[in-house]
């Protein structure tokens, strides 16, 4: 009986779950594994359109590229957007008064459309008429006037410097929040104890601040992984100039959308799946060594 | 956060990723076979569009076609042009689909036609007296039938600044390859950017090589030798082509692969850059940016060493429109469709859409327009990769645009640039001997 309430009160939501992301999720899956000619499905393909993903161009060349882009987004947002955000937090938690107001500002252009910051950065750094380029030359750094979006060597790095200004708000906020749990008794009890500032964070902080940062890692692989709205708007589809803004997801909507092949959907459904299983196996696996930490602390 | 929580967020979220391109695919093919409507009282037809700023346009066009067809509701949808793909590709595969979908063209429509979508037009629609070179826009690769009529033909051409020209002591368009370099660097003493060229955006480099070169290839014959087999993109012609980019990349802005196409329009409207090769589609942005520049256009000379030294308008067509096989109402949807391959339409196109009409013999009152469809009418000749190379992935046009990047950035030669277009078309080009 208690079952049955239960269930009647959670069949809504598995309803809703269901219809809207169990089936399609599924059926996307199913794609992967037939033959196509436009939107007509043919026979069963088996894993044809699997080893397309590694023996066929485009994807041959593209996807290990896209892949090394998706890896190194994910690498160089952690490394400055965590350290940026983990700095910002520690300096705000001091300052009780503006806190909250400094938090707000730094949140601000996660609230823009990733299109728009991104459309608005290409402005900004165009060698014609861009304001920074112009800035840099009127300071006597000519030097550094460079075609930001134009040059593969600086493309890459302006996406992701990008895209950790846009998104810095967000470990502020979340690292902010957990520094608000440390007790603060723990603290206390280490600066009576004669301990450093940088002592304290080191041995005390720092490791009560595991958990958040776990969860900051994790939340930034699947973005890292899924990113396209950003780089779309700075290379549009082709990931230019030359492919070296080219993203995961951008590979599967040219190929999806806008290739004349007629088995796209087929090759294109099988990109998604293993997009999929990176992102779901890689934080699952993130999250299994994030909850033995916690336990291990826990005891 | 506790664990148990965590867990699920990180759960949920990875699932949702995942969705948002999971349920971009269309669902399965479903057979739903036309019901209702059609019987002859009152029939509503609906057109799909992805030419949302031609709305006006299309509804004075079809109030004409309504005024000679008694009964007949012609109803005009547009949609967001970089989202009608996958709009039109669910609305056909499913049941509440348009009657007349504008679809796309060469290799970009196979995939509607292989999905079954479309109804065969042969013996329908007559384009005979046509230009081949559009029909086949209209055409299947896979079994050579009729799916569409063919709305416009797009031509790429050198547009220029004719008050800038004369200031800087060029009086004419050059009709020499000589003369077109003269009159780069007279504009480069002059410090005005000859050529606005914005390789930031690679789609529009293939363009590019079109307006500048497509002579040094050899055009329409070089057209006909790859398609059999008897040559590759590896042919010493197509490869100096190529090289055109480099002979000229003086004349483009600094920093060229930083510079977005918009950016290009904008030296060039803002009458800093003297010449923009663009689409005869590129008119109407550049009027309207300034509306007070002395525009005008020239087929860019033969450069030298070109097989044949004439200078050429590469073109295509594109904004066919074709017959849903699904429609309940495929006999009124013809008739339309007819209709659209008639001089009455063409004119209308012409004069209310101010694009270059597909029907052969319509006449243009505007004086760019007409230049633009008299040199392409003289010397045709196909914009190539898109006509022909667009059939497969990797598109001949995405390799080139990928490829002349690289040439500006001096990472590969025009030979590699060749070799690596040969390579990839080859993956799903079969010549026809």
């Amino acid at each position: 009986m208690k079952t049955r309430t239960g269930l009647a009160f959670l069949a809504p939501a598995l309803i809703l779950f269901g219809v809207f992301v169990l089936y399609p999720m599924l059926t996307a899956f199913s794609y992967a594994f037939y033959e196509w000619q436009g939107t007509s499905r043919q026979g069963f393909a088996g894993l044809s359109n699997f080893s397309a993903l590694v023996n066929r161009a485009p994807f041959k060349t593209d996807l290990p590229r896209a892949l090394l882009h998706n890896v190194l987004f994910f690498l160089g947002t952690m490394l400055v957007q965590n350290t940026i955000g983990l700095t910002v937090a520690t300096l705000l938690h001091r300052r009780a008064r503006t806190r909250r107001m400094l938090q707000t500002l730094y949140a601000m252009p996660y609230l823009v459309s990733p299109i728009v910051i991104g459309y608005l950065w290409t402005l900004l750094l165009s060698p014609t008429f861009g304001p920074v380029n112009q800035l840099l030359t009127k300071i006597g750094l000519e030097q550094f006037a460079l075609p930001w979006l134009g040059d593969p060597k600086t493309a890459l790095w302006v996406v992701i410097l990008v895209s950790v200004w846009q998104w810095v708000g967000f470990p502020v906020l979340l690292y902010g929040a957990a520094l608000g749990g440390v007790p603060e008794e723990l603290t206390e009890a280490a600066r009576v104890d004669g301990a450093s500032h940088g002592q304290v964070f080191r041995r005390i902080t720092f490791p009560l601040l595991v958990p958040a940062i776990g969860t900051v890692s994790v939340l930034t692989f699947i973005f890292a992984m899924e990113a396209f709205a950003l780089p779309f708007a700075f290379g549009g589809s082709t990931g230019n100039p030359a492919g070296s803004t080219d993203f995961v997801s951008l590979l599967f909507y040219r190929s999806a959308f806008d290739s004349g092949a007629v088995d796209a959907i087929g090759t294109s459904s099988a990109l998604a799946t293993v997009l999929f299983l990176i992102i779901f196996g890689g934080a699952m696996a993130a999250t299994k060594v994030l909850r033995r930490h916690e336990r291990r602390m826990a005891s | 956060m506790t664990p148990r929580t965590l867990r699920s967020t990180l759960t949920l979220i990875a699932f949702t990723g995942v969705l948002a391109v999971g349920a971009c695919a269309p669902s399965s093919d479903t057979d739903t076979s036309g019901s209702g409507g059609g019987d002859g009282k009152e029939t509503t037809l609906t057109v799909w569009s992805w030419r949302v700023e031609d709305e006006a346009a299309y509804n004075k066009i079809f109030d004409a076609y309504e005024a000679k067809h008694e009964g007949v509701t012609v109803e005009f949808k547009p949609f967001k042009a970089t989202e009608y793909n996958k709009i039109l590709a669910t609305g056909l595969a499913g049941s509440d689909g348009p009657d007349v979908p504008q679809v796309r063209s060469y290799g970009q429509v196979e995939p509607t036609i292989a999905s079954k979508s479309l109804v065969p037009l042969d013996g329908k629609v007559d384009l005979s007296g046509w230009d081949e070179n559009v029909v086949n826009s209209a055409k299947s690769k896979a079994d050579g039938k009729l799916y569409s009529v063919p709305l416009a033909r797009q031509t790429v051409q050198m547009f220029y600044n004719k008050s800038l020209f004369k200031k800087h002591g060029i009086d004419e368009a050059p009709t020499t390859w000589a003369d077109f370099t003269a009159a780069g660097d007279k504009l480069l003493a002059g410090d005005v950017t000859p050529i606005a060229v914005g390789a930031k955006d690679d789609w529009t480099l293939p363009i590019v090589h079109e307006v500048l070169a497509a002579p040094r290839f050899g055009g329409a014959a070089f057209q006909k030798e790859v398609l059999s087999g008897q040559t590759s993109f590896t042919d010493p012609d197509f490869v100096a082509s190529i090289d055109v980019f480099t002979q000229l990349a003086k004349y483009f802005p600094k920093n060229v692969t930083g510079v977005a196409v918009t950016d290009a329009q904008t030296l060039f409207s803002a009458e800093k850059a003297a010449m923009f090769p663009g689409g005869s589609f590129d008119m109407a942005v550049l009027k309207k940016a300034n509306p007070g520049i002395d525009l005008g256009v020239f087929e860019v000379p033969a450069p030298t060493g070109s097989p044949e030294d004439k200078a050429t308008t590469p073109g295509w067509a594109d904004g066919n429109f074709a017959v849903n096989a699904k429609s309940p109402q495929r006999e009124a949807a013809l008739e339309l469709v007819k209709w659209m391959s008639t001089k009455e339409f063409g004119q209308m196109v012409a004069d209310e859409v101010k694009q270059i009409s597909a029907v052969p013999g319509v006449t243009y009152n505007d004086p760019l327009l007409r230049q633009m469809a008299d040199s392409y009418e003289k010397s045709p000749s196909p914009y190539l990769l898109l006509t022909d190379f667009r059939y497969g992935s990797p598109s001949g046009t995405d390799l080139m645009g990928k490829g002349v990047q690289q040439l500006l950035l001096g990472s590969k030669t025009a030979a590699q640039v060749a070799a690596d277009i040969d390579a990839g078309v080859k993956t799903w080009f079969k010549p026809t001997p």
